[in-house]
């Protein structure tokens, strides 16, 4: 298997603090690849990193071979790398089917002049959008709340409406920033179901998070502390790490 | 009341209101004496600049006080263009939208990528800036003493001289500037305005390009405040750097937040409620400007969705909610 | 260009620019305390001007305590705004956006009132010293604004020392910067916010008192001190009191000497032109200083 992302050396300090200290790592095409840490281990900055919300300080991001580290979010999105946010991003103000409309962005073409002017094109296309995303609620189990305004919407359904709308673009690599934070048992088990769902649909899933329970559905586990990885490897060889054991302890 | 209507039955009822709507509005003038249609005539002219700046406010979340400056440049260009240059009107109005346009994108570039405070108060120094340039470039403007003797628009030989034939001409345009928006919000772009209004970090993992949609909002915003300019240039004949100050920038703002910066028609509403209010209190001399700032901030501490919003609630709660988001009444968010 | 001249124009610099740090400074104060940025300071200033004239020439009070009682009018407004203003908002789970409209709707009521009040008018408030000035060189200051400066400058360092030093000061950072942490450590948030806008409309209402003399007291001048405030408060980093009067004494230098080359009606234009690069190019402030949002 090919690696679809490549993370070379990143290293990034700021204001003095060395936040991440030579990392690096590979995300294999079709893997579902985790990266699990304590709190403050740098995974949010490696996270920005990767999906563009920052410039490291040294290091490169390859992306199917490609370096990316100074591309834009937005030509990153094209590229098919998608992110989730660690406090959901719904768009507040949409019914979930309009958020998932947004998530159809990317297919569409139309642009400002021509939704002024109301072409047929551009109704075609958003009729598309549309069904795509019908059809979408109902795959997501979020059809009975379809027409709802998505800001109102408890988390765990907020969290999959920006699963579904990440999802709904046909992303390369799906990157999801602490997707079970605020969720209950019940709801992490259908999240790691949907998980599971995408990745099998030819998904490539990089997961970052400190719920130990959520990785069981990576096939690859890295493990990041105070800015270095420590540990890489299955669930079980990774939890067996004393090093690893050592910096979970009190968390 | 809680009556909820069927699809067909609040369908007729939305048509019924309509046709209601619309009789009324041609009935005013039959009706109205002359300073009544001039009052109209101007809230439609206000409107229109007012309709860009709650395009801006309620679809990007941008606070934009620098419309009087297209409306200024507009104005500026139509009585130039006519006065000094011999231009027929559509050329004059046209350069000055496409001036407005410049300057929106060339301005707008820098100025768009700041955020929340200090993209207000950056369009706030721009009113400033452009009201001083127009006092002080009399050579364009006239400065203090202004231009006048703008002739009235004619199309095809047909002067629109009295407030009358204005009142014809100009709530039809408002009603099409309105209808453009509506087509917009349905629309690959209108989603990914609200997107990018609503959460700009999820939109721009999506694939929106930020900058460049607040650019174009702004850019279209500028453009319409400019074709307002041109048109009240036209009716007013005679235009002076009084009317293009901070004052008047306000006022537009005043329009979009009272009347409803996310819904479609509310501004309408608010350049009603403004032109009308100052001439009821004329009598009591400047006390309209308190007012209206009174009202500004009621409206935002009490009345969040503006006068639109809440007739849209009141409609909502009489014939149910509405699926479409290009109903006129919908209420996206309040 | 002659030497008097360019030293005129300093004189005239530095003096503006004590006024624009003042202002800056109220800005900096809110900010730091509520996390607000106040649209109506310069309005503050306007209105506790209006006080003082209204005081001096009405009520014929002495000239002393008639600025008292401007810079105290300025403090009341302050309280009034963070009571009708800013907590209903707050209650109503406002915006950044409901905050500006909210302040910015206070700043065109002020000035709405003075007109209804004052009319179109100018007014002059005598300042310290009546009319005469100190010459520097053949250069002329005011004594009016020579005391501007030496006062603007004990207000800072008193300020300085204030939020350093003592226990309220410290409350009053604390509240801004953790409110949770502070609550639990028993400081009473709400009225610590109550007290940063009372500080803020202090400052401003002292601004207005000290600049009311050298320019002339108008309706509209609320606005674009609020905005020159402003700017003088970006380049001091916008937390920082002491920053918002350098920046506000580097405005009114380079204001004061771009107008020399060019004509006087022009002076807003640059003031607001170097505003809006200033917030383009440094947001954070000429010290680089961290803690603030937007932009």
């Amino acid at each position: 298997m090919t690696a679809l992302l490549q993370v070379k050396d990143i290293a990034h300090h700021f204001e003095g603090l060395h936040v991440l200290k030579g990392v690096s790592f590979a995300v294999a095409e079709r893997s579902v690849t985790g990266l699990i840490g304590p709190n403050g281990a740098g995974k949010s900055t490696l996270f920005n990193i990767i999906s563009g919300f920052l410039r490291p300080t040294s290091g490169q991001v390859l992306y199917l071979g490609k370096t990316i580290t100074n591309l834009s979010i937005q030509r990153r999105s094209y590229a098919g790398l998608v992110r989730t946010f660690q406090t959901p991003q719904v768009f507040s103000e949409l019914t979930v089917r309009e958020n998932l409309i947004a998530g159809c962005y990317k297919q569409g073409h139309t642009g400002f002049v021509k939704s002024l002017l109301s072409l047929p094109e551009v109704r075609t296309e958003f009729a598309e959008a549309a069904r795509l995303a019908d059809q979408t609620c109902i795959e997501f189990g979020l059809d009975a709340v379809r027409d709802q305004i998505a800001g109102r919407l408890p988390t765990g359904q907020q969290r999959l409406v920006e699963l579904a709308r990440a999802a709904i673009g046909k992303p390369r690599l799906l990157c999801l920033d602490e997707p079970s934070s605020g969720l209950g048992s019940e709801e992490v088990a259908h999240l790691m179901d949907i998980l599971r769902q995408l990745n099998n649909a030819g998904i490539t899933i990089l997961l970052v998070s400190h719920d130990m329970e959520l990785m069981a559905v990576s096939t690859i586990i890295h493990v990041l502390c105070f800015g270095e990885i420590i540990a890489t490897g299955g669930m079980f060889e990774v939890r067996a790490e004393p090093r690893v054991r050592e910096a979970y302890l009190g968390v | 009341m809680r009556a909820k209507l069927t699809g067909p039955q609040r369908r007729l009822l939305g048509w019924l209101c309509s046709v209601l709507l619309i009789a009324a509005w041609a009935a005013i003038p039959l009706l109205a004496g002359r300073s009544t249609v001039d009052l109209f005539v101007f809230a439609a002219l206000y409107a229109i600049a007012g309709l860009g700046v709650a395009f801006l406010l309620g679809q990007c979340g941008i606070v934009s006080l620098a419309q009087n400056v297209f409306f200024g440049i507009g104005a500026y260009s139509t009585a130039y263009g006519a006065t000094a240059l011999g231009w027929p009107a559509p050329a004059s109005m046209i350069t000055g939208m496409a001036i407005s346009g410049c300057i929106a994108a060339v301005v707008g570039t820098p100025v768009l990528k700041l955020s929340g405070y200090f993209l207000a108060l950056a369009t706030l120094a721009l009113a400033i800036i452009g009201h001083v340039l127009f006092l002080e470039w009399e050579w364009l403007t006239g400065g203090t003493l202004g231009i006048g003797g703008v002739p009235p628009l004619s199309l095809f030989g047909y002067p629109f001289n009295t407030p009358l034939r204005f009142y014809y001409l100009v709530w039809p345009i408002v009603l099409i500037v309105i209808l453009i928006h509506r087509n917009v919000l349905d629309s690959r772009t209108g989603i990914a305005m609200r997107a990018m209004r609503d959460a700009p970090s999820a939109a721009a993992v999506l694939g929106v390009n930020i900058a460049r949609l607040k650019e174009k909002v702004f850019i279209s915003s500028a453009i319409l405040g400019s074709f307002a300019g041109s048109l009240f240039a036209h009716y007013v004949s005679f235009v002076s750097v009084d009317s293009f100050g901070v004052d008047r920038s306000i006022n537009f703002l005043l329009i979009a937040v009272l009347g409803g910066a996310r819904t479609i028609a509310g501004p309408i509403l608010g350049a009603l409620f403004v032109t009308a209010l100052p001439n009821l209190l004329s009598r009591l001399g400047d006390i309209h400007a308190m007012l209206f700032a009174a009202f500004l901030i009621a409206a935002v501490i009490f009345l969040p969705g503006g006068l639109g919003g809440a007739i849209g609630r009141f409609w909502e709660t009489f014939a149910g909610p509405s699926r479409s988001a290009q109903s006129l009444t919908a209420r996206r968010g309040s | 260009m002659t030497i008097t001249l360019l030293l005129q124009s300093i004189l005239a610099g530095l003096t503006n620019g004590f006024v624009y740090g003042l202002i800056g400074l109220g800005i900096a104060i809110v900010f730091r305390g509520a996390r607000i940025i106040n649209a109506m300071q310069g309005d503050f200033a306007l209105l506790g001007s209006v006080v003082a004239y209204v005081s001096l020439t009405r009520f014929h009070l002495p000239m002393l305590p008639a600025f008292l009682v401007g810079v105290i009018a300025g403090g009341v407004l302050g309280f009034l705004v963070e009571r009708f203003l800013i907590r209903p908002t707050e209650e109503r789970a406002g915006t950044e956006d409901s905050y500006l409209l909210v302040t910015l709707g206070g700043a065109f009521a002020a000035s709405a009132a003075v007109l209804l009040y004052f009319g179109r008018d100018s007014y002059v408030l005598s300042g310290v010293g009546g009319d005469s000035s100190i010459n520097v060189f053949d250069a002329a200051i005011r004594v009016h604004a020579v005391w501007l400066i030496i006062i603007s400058s004990l207000v800072v360092t008193g300020l300085k020392l204030f939020y350093s030093y003592t226990r309220l000061g410290q409350a009053m950072l604390a509240a801004s910067i953790d409110v949770n942490g502070s609550l639990t450590i028993g400081i009473n948030v709400p009225l610590m916010r109550t007290l940063t806008f009372v500080a803020g409309g202090l400052m401003g209402g002292l601004a207005g008192v000290l600049v009311a003399p050298l320019i002339n007291i108008h309706y509209e001048m609320g606005l674009l001190l609020t905005l020159k405030g402003f700017a003088a408060a970006i380049l001091g980093g916008l937390t920082s009191p002491l920053g918002a009067v350098f920046g506000g004494v580097t405005l009114g230098l380079v204001e004061s000497l771009a107008v020399v080359a060019v004509s006087s009606g022009y002076k807003d234009v640059i003031a607001m032109a170097i505003l809006i690069l200033i917030m383009i190019v440094m947001p954070q402030g000429l010290l680089g200083r961290r803690g603030r949002r937007g932009g």
